[in-house]
């Protein structure tokens, strides 16, 4: 179809924790239904065969001003984005992202976590945020001197043990969200503090 | 020797692909559709990738079942495999039909541990037994998987039937001691191996469940 | 991280490689009908010492970079593995810019021995007709990931 339609403009990704969305304005057409097609090239195609340009696995065709990109981005390398709007037969001119998009770039928030106590364990519950993400998560005992405990845990949000625990005491717990795949972390999420069942031990 | 026939006179089997659990690599298929109650007996052969040319399968030649256990012609897991069966009727018999590139490596499910469980009053003891790799012999050793996966782990999940809560944890080791459990409470366990790399399906235990002993305290009141 | 030796690779996801081959792997592996030839064979990935492992890596993988990706395009689009393509050439882009092998003249021996083992591999990759080796190649690309699994750290 000859380039009638105007191309969609504003290109602009929103990333965050890994889940990349583009978005892009309206084409004003009245009453119509506009239709918009996404494409993607990672630095390899742009670099050894620019022509080569790949359907978006969710928004090819989409009627919304939006795109989660996120499956599409399976490496940390600068990617294009074009979009086209389509209306019946006709076609506008590719509108492409102004700057690449980088993973690496994605805004990391700390996960939410719930922390409880089966009798004397400590276990937490992580916000499943996706296969790329672990957490650090950081614990202590509120007893004076108390040392602090690191452990990793890997994503997924079925709840994980922390430690075994002393009673009576009270124990906080801290975490953060890693990206090994862009090789950044995000600030540490609230503290929590839970109480121990049963009483203190007797000094020995 | 094979009595030799004449291909195509039959349909072909369907469903044919490996079902490999722990490098026991059998062979499975469907009979030739449209053939109820036809006598159809089949042939297997077998072919190392790289190599030059198929070799039969000694034990599955003129069999009447759906099955073929390749175990010990694919037992180096290095390599990778095709396979083929055709289907015989007298003088007639099918096409080959054959496998994609089967990679024993790769594709092998990695059976669940075995798992042992003793109670304490507040403690249970987890004792797991690594899975086996397939054995020529009965009488051969025991070749553990970790031996071949050495990043095999384990995800030990922990059901609490009192509070109904669960939780997991992964662990390396073979040996793992809940402590600080609430007396006289029914916990479940099952574990399943994990393999970190291609995509494998998993095989959970069965799950298994026991009681902590009574609290001492109130079984003196 | 993957660690070759003294080389390091930190911002590649492996499971995201396996996750990409795996969707195409009967699309490819069926393209390939000469089942009797191994580019990867035994010799070029079977003990390779770590000191090796940059040098054999490095090559393998600008190999498939600059001779096998490149000339595969007609068939990606053709098969529907574009994603997937897309993910392998991207994370192989990503390693082969990050590996910086040693130029030191006391590893010449150790870069000689990968070189051979990887002129075996080109070896017999030309021993056959373009296309059906590209296809092959490709092809073997699990072959390459399980090798290269063994130098990955979680």
């Amino acid at each position: 179809g000859v380039a009638v339609l105007p191309a969609p403009q504003n290109l602009t990704v929103l990333s965050i924790n890994m889940k990349h969305l583009l978005m892009w304005n309206a084409v004003a057409q009245l009453r119509e239904t506009v239709l918009y097609s996404v494409e993607y090239q990672g630095e390899y195609e742009s670099l050894y065969m620019s022509h080569i340009w790949i359907p978006s696995s969710q928004c090819s065709p989409t009627k919304g001003l939006e795109c989660d990109i996120t499956d599409d981005i399976t490496a940390t390398v600068p990617y294009n984005f074009r979009v086209r709007a389509m209306l019946g037969s006709q076609t506008s001119a590719w509108s492409t992202l102004e700057r690449p998009f980088n993973r690496n770039s994605t805004v990391l928030i700390p996960p939410r976590m719930e922390v409880t106590e089966h009798g004397l364990h400590l276990v937490i519950k992580l916000e499943d945020l996706g296969p790329q993400f672990e957490f650090p998560v950081v614990y202590w005992s509120q007893e004076p001197g108390a040392k602090e405990h690191v452990k990793v845990v890997k994503s997924g949000d079925s709840p994980v043990h922390l430690e075994t625990m002393e009673p009576g005491a009270v124990y906080c717990v801290k975490a953060q969200a890693l990206v090994k795949a862009i090789g950044r972390h995000s600030a540490f999420s609230q503290t929590q503090c839970v109480e121990m069942q049963g009483e203190a031990l007797p000094l020995a | 020797r094979a009595v030799p026939c004449v291909s195509g006179g039959l349909p072909k089997p369907t469903n044919i692909s490996f079902l490999s659990v722990n490098m026991k690599n059998v062979l499975h298929w469907k009979p030739p559709q449209g053939l109820r109650g036809v006598e159809v007996t089949y042939m297997v052969q077998y072919f190392i990738y790289g190599q030059k040319k198929w070799l039969s399968a000694s034990e599955c030649t003129n069999i009447s079942r759906t099955y073929c256990d390749l175990s010990a012609e694919t037992s180096d897991y290095e390599h990778q495999y095709y396979a083929k069966v055709k289907a015989i009727q007298e003088t007639k018999c099918s096409e080959w039909v054959e496998t994609g590139r089967f990679y024993p490596f790769l594709e092998t499910q990695v059976g669940p541990p075995e798992v042992a469980l003793t109670s304490g009053e507040k403690s249970i003891s987890i004792a797991l037994t690594a899975p086996e790799k397939w054995k020529r012999h009965p009488t051969d050793d025991s070749v553990p998987m970790q031996q071949i996966y050495s990043n095999l782990r384990y995800n030990v999940s922990v059901y609490d039937t009192k509070s109904r809560r669960r939780w997991s944890q992964y662990i390396t080791n073979s040996t793992l001691v809940l402590s600080w459990l609430e007396p006289s409470t029914l916990y479940c366990v099952h574990v399943e191996s994990f393999v970190p790399g291609p995509p494998r399906l998993t095989l959970p235990s069965q799950k298994q469940c026991i009681r902590t002993l009574e609290d001492q305290m109130s079984a003196l009141k | 991280e993957f660690r070759f030796g003294p080389c390091r690779v930190e911002g590649v996801v492996l499971s995201e490689l396996w996750e990409a081959f795996s969707a195409m792997k009967s699309t490819v592996q069926t393209q390939d009908d000469i089942t009797s030839v191994r580019l990867l064979k035994s010799q070029v990935l079977h003990n390779v010492s770590d000191a090796e492992s940059c040098y054999l890596v490095h090559s393998l993988l600008k190999f498939y970079l600059n001779t096998v990706f490149k000339n595969y395009p007609s068939k990606v689009a053709k098969f529907k593995i574009s994603k997937s393509f897309s993910t392998l050439a991207n994370n192989f882009f990503v390693i082969v810019s990050k590996l910086h092998p040693s130029k030191d003249k006391d590893m010449l021996s150790i870069s000689e021995s990968a070189h051979r083992r990887f002129l075996l591999f080109c070896k017999a990759f030309k021993q056959m007709d373009t296309e059906a080796a590209l296809v092959k190649a490709f092809g073997e690309v699990d072959i390459l990931l399980t090798w290269m699994q063994n130098f990955y750290h979680l």
